[in-house]
């Protein structure tokens, strides 16, 4: 299997990386030598059916309903880019698609 | 030509915790921007989620309420997309193993008469936050008070057939949830959300058309309205032989058309993965079977217990189960000592007025049983005893015959006050005397009810005739 | 001695760590120190770390100093919580000293990966100390700091602790809490510990370790014990997995194995050769789950909430994410993202990440088979070479990965293991890497304990 250019065009605008075109066929040829490295997995019997594999707990600990969330040593306005009246700004975009 | 719609809804539901589904921070809605939240919620580098027991048992009772099958094994799962309300860059959502599949809603379909409506699944799912794209100019403001909110979103098969079913299977689906003690189902506050997937084909076609996604559905009534203008909008494409691209709409209320979002094939891809931080979701078949027994009795069958039990008419049982708090304020006046029709009456009328105002119960059962019991012991009037009621819920500890007294409306049978208005009357309308005295009987009633209305309703009727009867006679 | 003057101490050894250029800090400052050791000479009783002093790998979050991963995508940033792990060790009496440089988001087995500059070999400047957890061990081994924290994904401490001649400890996946630890490979992360000694780093991870109810991947058991080192090896069975000894090892790393096994027979354990045939998948399984899992992780640097933000020239939120994250995470970063994401697009996942997922159980059923068969522990190199020059695989990212060769399959699986200095090749240290069942990790540090006083680190091997 390889990667194309168009493909990794496609890859890296659903991670929202901005790749500049001078860049690009250098990455292509990474990426395939990674892809092509990772595809020797084939050789491993199999249909690709399986559990999934737990390193830790067999079954998730759950909390009780009582609130008490780790609290904030600042204020997430201290934290943002941009901050006003109690909200975290972006650019205006609601043209964007939903999800 | 004759076209078949092709319905299915995708609900969001609220469950009624007091803290988030991954974090301890309070769900409260109408709070301070950005006060609700801590590392998990904002997606600060490092901080992890730990799943809320309240939400999963919420979850797995909306499930059981629904009739669907509860998997022992369920699996988070890493929903992916990048939107400023979503903090992590993911939604923690579930896929291909969800909490709960296969269930059903039956309900009245305005067109088919009783019909089931399947339920693919259920699943378990954490809020994004709140956008507002009108307070500052040019930008679009964050909050994530309601990030991380835990969510059921319920999704069903493709079988409702015309929009006011649809409303109806909501109406429904509604009642159950509320009933079970899941979600206030609010949509005012966004607690109770709704996506209608929409398609149109050939009637005893298999295959389903291509579909339109329709979302910003705010009422209930919106959802049919926003249905009827895409069903409209998908024939006339069909009827000039266009073909129908899969697409996502929005709808506005204020002109009631549907319009398309600007899609991207991308959007589409979430790579789901299970969530690394969450081990699989187990719950033993104990606790299963826990949850099923604590299950409270949904509107179907208190309905038809009601019917049986107490005798009531189809009609009454469906208005006095509507809602869990009303069926079980009618119980408890039954077993009070009311007799069940009389009861219904009661709460049906006056009692039913009071809580659509105030939402509440304010005359507590054995106070109305006791004020039925005047009635029927003709100690007050059914008109006076409606005017004691009224008194009675703005007075919290008043009895009820202390409230007829003080209000004066204890009924008079004594013989002496009921000839002396009875002489009132008869002195105010000497031209009905003597018609009456010239043979029109039937104006007894005009008597009668002259005499009450003197009285303030006081005049016990069944005393009044005798005295009138005499005095004419 | 007291806690301030162990601060002053070791902030002119951080210091002069720093004008050697060993570029093994990203941010310690004296005040800080100071007041550090303040708090720790105020407290009422002396804890298990009582003034030791601790350098801390920068993806674990402090709120006294940045943590920035060595990322420009967060630069300046500074938590508003604390790990769990920082929250134990500083009540065990521990001075947060310094936060160590690291390859970005510890994406890299050199620490070169760094967006602020590569950290030398104390030993040899050319060289690289080995990574992700760079940092933390040179200023182990340079002698700054008696222990440090480190964190695995797939070697990332084990590595740079053989690189480097110091001990380098992973615990058992969910036996030291995650919270805090700034995410790469969920499922394979793991805050682990350098220290000059097996018991320095022993008691490290004592301190930190235990159940946490804000990470739902540790355990429900209680903090680990420091164990006692054994007085020898008798009566252990130790296996060799000879998937791990190829032909092609580099020979002052053969050399020193050959050496470390002689001792564990006069330590009296009995040696016996084992399989483990699916470690031969365990690098291309890790680079299809890590970067998954971090492709997830690191789509929260977006710019909106907190950190760097750039916006390119259309001035819309596509624009903010891609210039902020395509300016702010260098190309290692991005390229890990970029295959994550490619392997579990639409009609790949089932190719890569579900098929991984299952040879990652076939390596983990391997290491279950051959403990079953009695085998207590299993005994490998920890790396291939020792430590190599700097800019000699950087152009190459799968020369790079296997670095990691023997290191990943463990992390894959879960398992504690450890790298233990076992001796010199042209001056160069090696380690040798001991591994224990899961859960095992007093039994793994308890053998290491007694492997260490035999075995002659500093010696050079033929």
């Amino acid at each position: 299997m390889s990667i194309g250019r168009d493909e990794v065009v496609h890859v890296a605008r659903l991670a929202e990386l901005a790749v500049h075109d001078a860049d690009l066929d250098r990455l292509v040829e990474q990426l395939n030598r990674i892809v092509d490295y990772v595809a020797q997995l084939d050789r491993v019997p199999g249909d690709g059916a399986g559990e999934l594999f737990l390193p830790g707990p067999r079954e998730v600990a759950l909390r009780e309903d009582v609130p008490g969330p780790v609290p904030l040593t600042r204020p997430p306005g201290e934290l943002a880019p941009e901050f006003a009246d109690g909200f975290f700004l972006v650019p205006r975009h609601g043209a964007m698609e939903e999800p | 030509m004759d076209w078949e719609t092709v319905i299915g809804l995708e609900v969001h539901v609220q469950l009624g915790t007091r803290t988030k589904m991954f974090c301890a921070c309070r769900t409260t809605f109408g709070d301070p921007p950005n006060t609700n939240v801590c590392p998990t919620c904002l997606g600060l580098p490092g901080a992890l989620p730990v799943p809320n027991a309240e939400a999963v048992r919420l979850g797995v009772r909306a499930a059981m309420a629904l009739g669907c099958t509860v998997h022992p094994a369920s699996v988070f799962a890493r929903k992916n997309y990048f939107y400023p309300d979503l903090p992590k860059g993911y939604q923690i959502s579930q896929f291909d193993q969800p909490l709960a599949t296969g269930g059903r809603v039956a309900f009245e379909s305005p067109q088919r008469g009783r019909i089931e409506v399947g339920v693919t699944r259920l699943h378990l799912e954490e809020d994004a936050g709140k956008l507002l794209h009108d307070r500052f100019p040019g930008k679009t403001a964050v909050d994530l008070n309601r990030a991380g909110t835990p969510l059921a979103e319920i999704v069903s098969e493709p079988d409702l057939r015309t929009p006011a079913e649809a409303r109806a299977y909501l109406v429904t689906l509604r009642q159950i949830l509320v009933y079970a003690g899941v979600s206030d189902c609010s949509m005012e506050r966004g607690s109770l959300r709704v996506d209608a997937n929409l398609s149109i084909r050939r009637p005893g076609a298999a295959e389903l058309g291509t579909k339109a996604e329709v979302k910003n559905l705010n009422s209930f009534a919106n959802v049919e309205r926003a249905l009827e203008a895409e069903r409209e909008r998908q024939i006339g494409l069909a009827g000039r032989g266009e073909r129908m691209a899969q697409v996502t709409l929005l709808f506005n209320a204020g002109t009631g058309e549907v319009r398309p979002l600007r899609s991207k094939e991308e959007s589409h891809d979430y790579r789901y993965f299970p969530d690394p931080d969450l081990p699989p979701l187990v719950l033993a078949p104990e606790w299963i079977a826990r949850a099923r027994a604590a299950l409270p009795e949904l509107p179907d069958a208190r309905r038809a217990r009601f019917e049986l039990a107490f005798g009531l008419a189809a009609y009454d049982a469906r208005v006095l189960t509507s809602e869990a708090a009303l069926a079980e304020y009618y119980e408890s006046v039954v077993a009070a000592g009311v007799e069940p029709k009389i009861a219904a009456n009661w709460v049906m009328g006056d009692v039913m007025t009071t809580y659509n105002e105030t939402g509440a119960f304010p005359v507590e059962a054995g106070r109305l049983a006791s004020l039925v019991a005047l009635v029927r012991e003709g100690v007050v009037s059914h008109q006076a005893a409606k005017r004691v009621y009224t008194e009675l819920a703005r007075s919290p500890r008043e009895v009820p015959r202390a409230a007829a007294e003080r209000l004066g409306l204890i009924q008079v049978s004594d013989q002496g006050a009921l000839a002396g208005w009875v002489d009132e009357v008869l002195a105010a309308h000497p031209a009905e005397v003597a018609r009456y005295r010239g043979g029109e009987a039937k104006l007894m009633g005009f008597f009668v009810g002259q005499v009450m209305k003197r009285s303030q309703g006081k005049a016990d009727p069944k005393g009044v005739q005798p005295v009138l009867q005499e005095k004419l006679g | 001695m007291s806690a301030a003057a162990v601060a002053r101490a070791a902030g002119e050894r951080l210091a002069a760590a720093d004008a050697a250029g060993l570029n093994a800090t990203l941010h310690w400052s004296q005040p800080l120190l100071d007041a550090e050791a303040a708090r720790v000479d105020a407290m009422p009783a002396p804890g298990s770390l009582a003034a030791v002093p601790l350098a801390v790998k920068d993806n674990i979050v402090t709120t006294d100093m940045p943590t920035t991963c060595a990322s420009r995508i967060l630069e300046g940033y500074v938590s508003p919580y604390e790990a769990t792990a920082i929250r134990r060790l500083r009540a065990a009496g521990a001075l947060v000293a310094a936060k160590a440089n690291m390859d970005e988001f510890a994406m890299g087995s050199s620490t070169e990966h760094s967006a602020f500059g590569r950290v030398r070999h104390p030993l040899d400047p050319d060289r690289v100390p080995g990574g992700s957890s760079g940092g933390s061990a040179a200023l182990v081994a340079a002698g700054v700091v008696p222990a440090a924290l480190g964190s695995e994904t797939g070697g990332s401490v084990r590595q740079p602790a053989s690189f480097c001649g110091v001990v380098g400890v992973k615990p058992s996946y969910g036996r030291v809490s995650r919270f805090g630890l700034v995410a790469f490979g969920s499922s394979l992360d793991c805050i682990s510990a350098f220290g000059r000694t097996v018991d320095d780093a022993a008691r490290v991870l004592s301190a930190m370790s235990g159940h946490d109810p804000l990470d739902g991947t540790t355990l429900d058991r209680p903090a680990m014990p420091v164990p006692e080192a054994l007085p020898d090896l008798r009566g252990l069975r130790i296996g060799l997995p000879k998937e791990y000894f190829p032909p092609d090892l580099h020979p002052g790393v053969a050399a020193a194995m050959q050496r470390t096994r002689a001792v564990v027979r006069e330590l009296g354990a009995e040696l016996v050769e084992v399989s483990l045939p699916h470690s031969a998948y365990a690098v291309p399984t890790y680079y299809v789950v890590a970067p998954a899992e971090a492709a997830a992780n690191l789509a929260r640097y977006d710019g909106v909430r907190y950190g760097q933000r750039r916006v390119g020239p259309a001035g819309d939120i596509h624009a903010l994410y891609q210039a902020t994250r395509g300016e702010g995470f260098g190309p290692e970063v991005q390229r890990r993202i970029l295959v994550g994401t490619y392997v579990l697009s639409a009609g790949y996942y089932d190719a890569y990440y579900r098929k991984a997922q299952r040879v990652r159980a076939l390596i983990a059923g391997d290491f279950r088979r051959a403990f079953d068969s009695g085998i207590d522990l299993l005994l490998t190199p920890t790396t291939p070479t020792p430590a190599f020059r700097a800019g000699e695989k950087t152009d190459d990212p799968v020369a790079m990965y296997l670095a990691d060769i023997f290191v990943c399959a463990v992390s894959l699986a879960g398992l504690p293991a450890l790298s233990l200095p076992v001796g010199r090749s042209d001056g160069l240290p090696v380690g040798a890497q001991l591994i224990a069942p899961f859960f095992e990790d007093e039994r793994l540090l308890a053998a290491a304990g007694a492997l260490e006083r035999s075995v002659a680190a500093d010696a050079e091997v033929r």
